[in-house]
């Protein structure tokens, strides 16, 4: 026998205490390990979303809601401004409007809907009675249901209507020259089987014939309905010349999109709305962060009291066996050797609870993540909401970059766990460290005994 | 030769100083066979520490063998203790972890001596002082006072010591008992030329001893 199989037998000497002590031990270090866990796969996530946000920013008239209007437009000096600001590398303008019954002759393939219901009026003579389902009154008039309009938008780049941020889906035909001024367009899929619209047929608007260039699809019913022509097209045919309602400005480099959104604020001061996606995925992700700071804390949490715990435990071993000691070291042992014993036991101790608890961590790593993120659904759905809400289209505008972050809202709760070498090494590397920390009080009080004391007091 | 020249130890307690020794000089030969008795707390047990390394005089030298132990670092000390002193103890002082011949071995074990060859020797010491085979694979508490006491002199034994320092040894022990371990630690003195310093306030004990050192208040007065 010498001191490493003394230490291992003693560690094991008084099974209950010895199981108790490893079994707090190791859901300390179970929960080290969810914990970080859960920090990696949410803050690889967190990384994720902030490199899909890109390095977009959207400038739109203040006040303006898609196409509902509202605002004055962009003008010439506006674009010029926005265009010349520092780290702009490009610049996507989009103009849109709707397309009445004087202006075409094309049905628009948007059905009325509950909204639209609303806006009949019953009428009498007295008093005007609101809403679907209202029983009108005897002798009342029904006020003729308004037709839906057209939405037509002129930009420079075709793509940018895309919901998701990639390539137009054109189903048939081709592509437009978005940044020629020529008659084409390109027409939504719905709005075009709603008008049995095939390429090369024509269209009036604004008093213009038009030419079907293609027929592009995209995920939304409401971009499905419309039309797509180049910028200065409608500029000429709406006569508003030089002016947008939205610019999506590229910026060179993901590090300077904060200082360009801050130089635009500066520049156009209250006359627009700034947002840039970057901004938005970082409020998108608040709610992961807040989960990677308490998986952080938890981390601490845990360490400490795994530390405690192997420090108490050692304490009480050695200050319960200082008699053991003082003997051992008045027959010979020095103190290398009797540290050495004492350390190995609270090593075996914590090395069985490691083994244990790095067992039990990745059993519930996952399902801890899980929960730490669903506990967060509730606030990153209302952090979405508020995306979509003011300062951003409404749904069914035109889409742009904001379809990526409303993906990558929809994504955020999906978060995997997983156990990577670096986080296993990293649990490794704190429960080795707490084992020091755990032995090292009690080696120094092992030291410290000398057998004379021990064995006159006791 | 064990030379003990002018010690003195005092401890420091919260009432103030406690002087447990006072000017003590005595000399030992080797291979005598010698006891220390004086009442409780006359300092007897003090002294053997100290002669033992297991404490550090306030003053005076401890002179083993030409080695002044007092001056001796503390692992000097320990080493010390395992080769030239073997220690018996009132309360046994057995490892309560470990078994008969595993108590024998850690002293073994802490002498330096051969790992491959601890537990023939441990056998042997367990044996010669009347533990057979069985009862060498015990624990202390499945062992009787006097079957741990010889446990305990057989770990004194273990490195072969020049010394030993026993305190107390029949004291937790039976009359007959008591006396077997006497006779055991007696014929130590005789036949392997070991010197026994054995403190007791068994004055029977302390007769059948080469000489006798009285401790009254901490002086020898005899």
């Amino acid at each position: 026998m010498n001191v490493l199989t003394r230490g291992v037998k003693n560690a094991l000497r008084s099974p209950l205490r010895s199981g108790a002590i490893v079994l707090m031990f190791a859901i300390s270090i179970a929960l080290i390990l969810s914990m970080l866990v859960a920090r990696s796969s949410v803050q690889s996530k967190i990384n994720e979303v902030k490199a899909t946000a890109g390095t977009n920013i959207t400038i739109r008239p203040a006040g303006v809601m898609g196409g509902m209007g509202g605002g004055d437009p962009l003008t010439a000096a506006q674009l010029a401004t926005i265009k010349s600001t520092a780290n702009i590398s490009s610049t996507t303008l989009t103009l849109t409007d709707q397309l009445g019954t004087d202006d075409t002759e094309l049905e628009s393939s948007q059905e009325l809907g509950a909204f639209g219901q609303r806006q009949m009026r019953f009428e009498t003579s007295e008093t005007t009675t609101e809403g679907t389902g209202a029983i009108p009154a005897e002798g009342a008039t029904e006020r003729p249901a308004p037709t839906p309009r057209i939405t037509v938008t002129g930009t420079n780049d075709a793509n940018s209507v895309s919901t998701d941020g990639s390539d137009l889906n054109i189903t048939s035909g081709a592509t437009i020259d978005a940044s020629s001024n020529g008659l084409v367009a390109l027409v939504g899929s719905t709005l075009a089987t709603k008008n049995n619209l095939v390429i090369g047929d024509t269209f009036t608007a604004y008093g213009s014939t038009v030419t079907v260039s293609g027929i592009y699809t995209t995920d939304n019913a409401f971009q499905d309905s419309g039309i797509i022509i180049p910028l200065t097209t409608l500029q000429t045919l709406t006569e508003q010349a030089d002016v947008v309602n939205s610019v999506i400005a590229t910026v060179n480099s993901s590090d300077n999109v904060a200082t360009a959104v801050t130089s635009l604020k500066t520049s156009l001061g209250d006359d627009a709305d700034i947002t840039s996606d970057s901004e938005s995925a970082a409020a998108s992700v608040e709610s992961l962060e807040s989960i990677s700071s308490l998986a952080l804390a938890g981390v601490i949490g845990a360490s400490i009291a795994g530390a405690a715990i192997v420090l108490l435990a050692m304490v009480m071993v050695v200050r319960e066996r200082r008699r053991e000691i003082g003997v051992m070291k008045a027959v010979g042992g020095t103190d290398a050797k009797v540290v050495g014993q004492f350390t190995i036991e609270g090593l075996t101790l914590t090395l069985i609870g490691t083994v244990i608890g790095i067992g039990l961590g990745v059993l519930v790593s996952g399902p801890m993540t899980t929960s730490l993120v669903s506990s967060q659904d509730s606030s990153t759905t209302t952090a979405t909401a508020t995306q979509t809400g003011p300062g951003s289209r409404p749904a069914g505008g035109p889409g742009g970059f904001s379809g990526g972050i409303e993906q990558i809202n929809t994504n955020l709760t999906q978060v995997t766990a997983s156990l990577t070498p670096q986080v296993f090494a990293t649990a490794l590397g704190l429960t080795f460290l707490i084992a020091i920390i755990g032995s090292a009080v009690p080696a120094w009080l092992t030291a410290r005994v000398r057998p004379a004391e021990v064995l006159r007091t006791e | 030769m064990l030379q003990v020249t002018n010690v003195s130890k005092t401890f420091n307690t919260p009432s103030g100083p406690v002087h447990a020794l006072k000017d003590v000089s005595l000399t030992v030969q080797t291979g005598e066979f010698v006891s220390i008795i004086g009442k409780s707390g006359s300092g007897k047990s003090t002294l053997l520490s100290i002669l033992g390394a297991l404490d550090t005089p306030s003053e005076g030298t401890i002179t083993v063998d030409e080695t002044s132990i007092e001056k001796l670092s503390g692992h000097a000390q320990t080493k010390y203790r395992g080769h030239k002193i073997g220690f018996v103890f009132q309360q046994y002082n057995l490892i309560p972890n470990l078994t008969a011949i595993e108590n024998v071995m850690l002293a073994l074990e802490f002498g330096g001596y051969p790992a491959a060859s601890r537990e023939d020797r441990a056998a042997k010491l367990l044996e010669s002082v009347g533990l057979d085979e069985e009862q060498q694979k015990r624990r202390p508490t499945r062992l009787s006072g006097g079957q741990q006491q010889r446990v305990s002199i057989a770990r004194a034994l273990a490195n072969d010591p020049a010394y030993i320092l026993a305190d107390e040894p029949t004291g937790n022990l039976d009359s007959a008992t008591g006396k077997k371990v006497f006779d055991l630690l007696h014929d130590l003195s005789r036949n392997q030329n070991t010197t026994v310093i054995v403190v007791t306030h068994d004055l029977e004990i302390a007769g059948k001893t080469d000489r006798t050192f009285t401790l009254i208040d901490g002086k020898i007065t005899t």
